[in-house]
């Protein structure tokens, strides 16, 4: 039954909204550490300015960890249908 | 004891695949009505405390800075008298863990009062809700409205409606930049229409969340986006205070006039209004018992108090109150799971703030030359060679002085002669250490550089280095 599947929202939701949070928790220890104007990405002295780097490294962070959010997903909500293979074609 | 993750169901007895499809259907739009009461009050004050501060904390001006700016751009964070670099960014990870065991403590004491008056989620679902009234009118106003097909009317008033919500979004957005960039200076740019391409991006994405959160999602994102609202039962237990009905009061339900005797019909004292569903704004019927998406904002105490003083009968047929208050049992205040989060708070914040009076506001790193490890210089000595940064976190300009152990006969050689180091200031200083190979015990020696400033010797560090030799 289409309708007893999550919708999309709620997929984006559970996929964007912890990634984002650990995002911003990774960004903040990432750049304590590391000031942008001492690194060097792929060998190259940036013009950007540390906000820029900031925002990027935080984007960055988010797509990475959203990553990881779809494969989690994924993989828990395949294992639900091998489980209960009626829920997909009730 | 009843644990309010385990979410009774909502709108009477379904089955279990009930709930769970109506978990996942389109979420269908709550009207929460206006409430009077003392809690309406106290959230009000609450609302309006927390967005006064909220706006109006960025323009405030302390020693010459900014109150309160985590000055990204520059690497420093203003609170107050209080300023912290990079390197302390140990007290920002205790303040986190402090915050969070203070909501554990609150919680486990006074339940989700965070939830009802505090968190932002609430605070700005709150004013868009005043703004949403004020344009629309009542919830009845509001309902028969989005019933209506689109006309000139409606499109007037949802246009005004958007325009005031986004305008006040923008506004949020605005403000949350500032508390990162320099808020004066941020705006005389936003002005001259000379916004950088990052404060521009991330005032419209701050904008935006502010209004799909409190325009759009509201009790969803308790719902289905908070952890908070997921894991506070586990701080539940049956001393903790709740929003409850009294169902041995009020059951059974039924309507009946003001005049009846509710003895006589059988009947409890609610009678059955539903104005405690209509006002909640997470939409649920607080009579089936406590439930995870209850935010224990407390209109429904207040609808209902009004109704019961109305009726004629004593108020607190729904009320704030202990699962062992309800039982009949006392309600322990000091009990072990309290007495641990206090203890735990209290002591972290002790150390926190000895910690805190103990810190040295100056700062210094040792970076090794990285091209050679040693050089022999014409007398014969071995030398290494090393860039030295210094932080003054003062708020005073110092002079220091800088020495070295670790190896005899060691000496420093640097090109500045004096070390002086502005407040908020950073110095690179190349230094070359020098020694006798003969004083060389091993490939490798630890040297201690010393950094003591001239005018108070309580500002001093010291830094472990390494001296290569060719053993």
């Amino acid at each position: 039954m289409a309708e007893q599947q999550v919708p999309r929202t709620q997929v984006c939701i559970a996929v964007l909204w912890p990634s984002f949070m650990v995002a911003i928790v990774a960004t903040g220890l990432f750049f304590s550490a590391f000031d942008p104007d001492d690194l060097y990405p792929f060998g190259e002295q940036t013009e950007i300015s540390r906000t820029g780097i900031y925002s990027i490294g935080f984007l960055v962070f988010w797509l990475i960890t959203a990553v990881s959010g779809i494969g989690t997903l994924y993989f828990a909500m395949t294992n639900c249908m091998r489980r209960n293979p009626d829920s997909r074609d009730q | 004891m009843t644990s309010p993750a385990s979410s009774g169901s909502p709108g009477g007895p379904k089955s279990d695949d009930h709930v769970e499809q109506s978990l996942y259907a389109k979420a269908e739009k709550i009207y929460p009505r206006e409430v009077h009461g003392l809690f309406a009050r106290l959230r009000t004050l609450g609302v309006l405390g927390l967005l006064g501060l909220y706006y109006i904390l960025p323009w405030m001006r302390w020693d010459g800075h900014q109150a309160l700016l985590f000055d990204l751009p520059a690497r420093k964070f203003y609170i107050f008298s209080v300023t912290l670099w990079p390197q302390d960014f140990f007290y920002l990870a205790v303040m986190l863990i402090l915050a969070g065991l203070l909501l554990f403590f609150v919680t486990a004491l006074a339940g989700r009062i965070w939830c009802g008056y505090a968190c932002p989620q609430t605070v700005w679902t709150e004013a868009f809700l005043w703004i949403e009234r004020k344009v629309e009118g009542d919830r009845m106003k509001q309902q028969k409205l989005d019933a209506l097909p689109l006309n000139g009317r409606k499109f007037r008033i949802k246009a005004t409606k958007h325009f005031l919500w986004l305008a006040f979004a923008a506004w949020t957005g605005f403000t949350f930049v500032g508390y990162f960039t320099p808020i004066i200076e941020l705006g005389q740019r936003l002005l001259s229409f000379n916004l950088g391409p990052w404060e521009t991006f991330w005032v419209i994405f701050y904008g935006f969340a502010t209004y799909g959160n409190a325009g759009f999602m509201r009790e969803q994102v308790c719902k289905y986006m908070c952890p908070y609202a997921r894991f506070q039962s586990a701080m539940f237990d049956s001393d903790t205070l709740i929003v409850s009905y009294l169902p041995e009061r009020g059951e059974p339900r039924g309507s009946r006039k003001r005049s009846a005797d509710p003895t006589a019909l059988g009947l409890g004292d609610c009678i059955d209004c539903t104005l405690c569903v209509q006002v909640c704004p997470t939409g649920i019927d607080i009579r089936n018992g406590l439930q995870y998406e209850c935010i224990a904002c407390s209109a429904c105490i207040d609808a209902c108090d009004d109704v019961m003083d109305k009726m004629g009968y004593e108020k607190g047929l729904i009320a704030y109150t202990t699962e062992n208050a309800m039982e009949g049992k006392k309600t322990s205040i000091f009990r072990p799971r309290i007495i641990i989060y206090a203890v735990f708070l209290v002591s972290i914040m002790a150390a926190f703030a000895y910690s805190f009076s103990q810190r040295i506001p100056l700062g210094l790193d040792v970076i090794r030359d990285r091209n050679t490890l040693y050089r022999e210089t014409n007398e014969g000595l071995i030398e290494n060679v090393y860039i030295l940064k210094i932080l003054n976190m003062d708020k005073l300009q110092h002079q220091y002085e800088l020495t070295v152990s670790g190896i005899p006969g060691l000496t420093l050689h640097k090109d500045m002669a004096s070390i002086v180091v502005a407040s908020g200031g950073v110095q690179e200083l190349p230094v070359r250490l020098r020694a006798d190979e003969a004083e060389l015990v091993a490939r490798s020696s630890d040297v201690v550089f010393s950094l003591v400033a001239i005018d108070n010797d309580k500002l001093s560090v010291t830094e472990d280095a390494r001296f290569l030799g060719p053993q």
